[in-house]
């Protein structure tokens, strides 16, 4: 009988007909939820020059998508503690599937296909025990679920593929349990983690920062071509006691803080939304809560500070800058620390943008 | 007469509210700051003796806390925030620097044009608070430090002030060619609301959030200015600034928010209580409480009274908190 990891891996390498690409969508770069004025959630698809290439509305709140490398189609996962997760046809506009969670596991908003688009991964809570879990669906068996292995940690959050081929996934190690909404349950005691496994769930490196952050939650992270990871934090602390909230991972079984000195921190309120890595070894994290972007190079410097009224998401895009969006509805572009308004929506952007073909 | 100007108004609606903003509150504000740290400058010169600078002092510090709501514009542009003022400062960041010139008897304080090069917690009115009033051992160092942190606050303020004039137009002229900072006069309004209700946040979750901690630990040395029982008055002025703030913004029923902030300052003005220690007396601490809820009442009238009437939400991001 073969063993669970051989049995994934064989159907890694199982291959699948797509169907329309993402140029049948209108060749977005990236992938945003939003709201529309009425309040309506939708999944926008946004092009290099800001516009959209299409809305397509959403049961409720949306967080970030999974989104197919090649076949027109993302999965929106709902935001903790949602159990349902949409999977939507870009050049249709329509809903196709709808997936739930296992019974006693919630996801967080985040999701990741493998590199041949065959495998859907999920972080999930496991609410009775608090473990965090990464759920595998078959996406050529119509999304059938598989099988799920452990994150390595708790409230594991973000999860990316590499373009090495594995997966990162960011552990926040904050528990919580959706009957009390989001409280958070162990701060005394969180461990959060970067953890990267390979497809079939085999735990290939670990990294931590030194144990007296360890309040530092893990949240949000995005790979560099090299498959270095940047990672963003949100602070469990005081405030004002705020560590940087930003660090890098280049394969060394450790996290590399980068330098945010007390200036840049105070009014972050210890909270990063979004981290990309972009052009020729920049990084960029966006601070909603200090309405400003910073950018460092890849020796963890700060290298620019830019203000935009409830930044949030960043994705790296094709031509080497980073595509940046804000709640007020604006898509801008960051390059050589400036940020140029590339176009204004009536929409109030989500979270998190999610690159397409980036990998 | 009064009924053209009431057509003009209605005529530039856009921009009535900011333009009183400017007028009545941001540039007095700042023009206030400016003359008070100039005399503060100019008393420690004279005589750096901590009894004969301290009148001068409060006059400064008031005038900042009066003003220190207002973090965008030239104070944000030149990164000056941290240097007028640090705090919180749970890492007591303040009295490292301070310790660390003191130690070295660093001549950096007898060099007024290189002294914005040192650690921001050297610099504000939080240091000099530090050196006003606690026991200086080396009394010939603190006087030099004294006055070259009273001649750096100084500086720092005329700079601002000199910088608000053009700050001033690129709000009263958002939408029009070339100005890349307000594109229109949502985004102006914007950053007064913003000013508004991050100040009130402050008041809340800070000045007298952090002294008030936990019932079962309370934290009155964090008390915003405790060293020199002023943490009471920051309270007040910081009301008194914001509620100019408020009405000067926005024309329209303020009922609830003027009731709310009167209410809050008759707690506040009750409460005798002038480095808030009654944090840590149970019977003292509920009306700390209490002014706190009614911030909080303050806070819920401004987002109804002038955040919706603008067409201001709070931010979709910034309160998600995912």
């Amino acid at each position: 009988m073969p063993s669970r990891r051989a049995f994934l891996a064989g159907l890694t390498s199982a291959s699948l007909t797509p169907t329309l690409g993402w140029a049948a969508a209108g060749n977005p770069i990236a992938l945003s939820a939003a709201m529309r004025p009425d309040g309506q959630h939708v999944l926008v698809g946004l092009t290099a020059s800001g516009g959209a290439t299409f809305e397509i509305p959403l049961p409720a709140r949306g967080h970030a998508a999974a989104a197919h490398p090649d076949v027109a189609e993302a999965v929106a996962i709902a935001r903790r503690p949602g159990t349902f997760a949409k999977v939507i046809d870009c050049a249709r506009g329509n809903v196709t599937q709808t997936l739930h969670a296992p019974q006693g596991r919630h996801f967080y908003g985040h999701g990741a296909f493998s590199s041949d688009g065959t495998l859907l991964f999920t972080p999930e809570n496991d609410i009775a025990t608090g473990q965090g879990w990464i759920g595998v669906w078959d996406r050529s068996a119509g999304y059938k679920r598989l099988d799920s292995f452990a994150s390595a940690g708790i409230g594991p959050h973000e999860i990316l593929r590499l373009p090495n081929g594995l997966l990162a996934v960011a552990n926040g190690g904050i528990r919580t349990h959706p009957n009390i909404g989001r409280d958070k349950l162990n701060l005394d005691t969180m461990r959060p983690n970067l953890a990267l496994f390979d497809t079939t769930g085999q735990l290939i490196d670990f990294g931590e920062l030194p144990g007296n952050l360890h309040q530092n939650s893990l949240r949000h992270i995005a790979a560099a071509p090299d498959s270095n990871v940047v990672c963003g934090f949100q602070w469990q602390g005081d405030p004002f006691d705020a560590p940087p909230l930003v660090a890098l991972y280049e394969g060394t079984g450790t996290l590399t803080q980068a330098q945010m000195d007390d200036a840049t921190l105070f009014g972050l309120d210890g909270y990063i939304g979004s981290v990309s890595a972009f052009g020729q070894g920049h990084y960029a994290a966006s601070a909603p809560r200090g309405n400003t972007t910073f950018v460092f190079n890849g020796e963890g410097a700060q290298t620019g500070a830019v203000r935009a009224t409830d930044v949030c998401g960043l994705c790296a895009a094709p031509d080497g800058t980073c595509l940046v969006t804000d709640g007020t509805g604006r898509v801008h572009s960051l390059k050589d620390n400036a940020l140029s308004l590339l176009a204004t929506h009536p929409l109030a952007f989500d979270n998190h943008l999610v690159a397409l073909n980036q990998v | 007469m009064r009924l053209a100007l009431v057509l003009c108004l209605t005529a530039l609606p856009a921009f009535a509210d900011v333009q009183r903003a400017i007028d009545t509150h941001i540039l007095p504000g700042y023009a206030a700051l400016a003359q008070a740290t100039d005399d503060l400058a100019s008393d420690a010169a004279a005589d750096c003796t901590p009894e004969a600078v301290r009148p001068g002092f409060n006059t400064a510090y008031d005038a900042w806390i009066s003003i220190s709501h207002i973090q965008f514009g030239p104070i944000e542009d030149l990164a000056l925030t941290l240097q007028m003022s640090f705090w919180p400062d749970p890492k007591d960041s303040t009295g490292k620097a301070l310790g660390r010139l003191i130690a070295a008897q660093d001549p950096i304080v007898d060099d007024p044009a290189a002294w914005a090069e040192v650690s921001a917690a050297a610099q504000g009115f939080t240091a000099l608070e530090r050196l006003l009033y606690e026991p200086q051992s080396d009394a010939d160092y603190a006087c030099r430090l004294t006055q070259v942190v009273a001649t750096g606050l100084a500086d720092k303020s005329a700079e601002i002030l000199a910088d608000w004039p053009a700050f001033a137009r690129l709000m009263t002229t958002a939408g029009t060619d070339g100005n890349t900072r307000f594109q229109n006069d949502d985004e102006t309004r914007r950053a007064l609301y913003t000013a508004l209700s991050t100040g009130l946040e402050f008041l809340h979750d800070q000045r007298l959030g952090r002294p008030l901690g936990t019932f079962d630990r309370p934290r009155p040395r964090r008390a915003e200015a405790r060293r020199s029982e002023r943490s009471q008055h920051h309270i007040e002025l910081s009301l008194a600034a914001l509620e100019n703030l408020a009405t000067a913004m926005i024309d329209g029923d303020l009922t609830d928010t003027r009731a709310a902030f009167a209410k809050a300052q008759e707690l506040a003005s009750a409460l005798n209580d002038p480095a808030l220690a009654g944090v840590s007396d149970p019977l003292r601490r509920i009306r700390v409480e209490a002014l706190q809820r009614t911030v909080r009442d303050i806070q819920n009238a401004v987002n109804t009274e002038i955040g919706k009437p603008l067409g201001i939400t709070a931010g979709f991001n910034s309160l998600d908190g995912d």
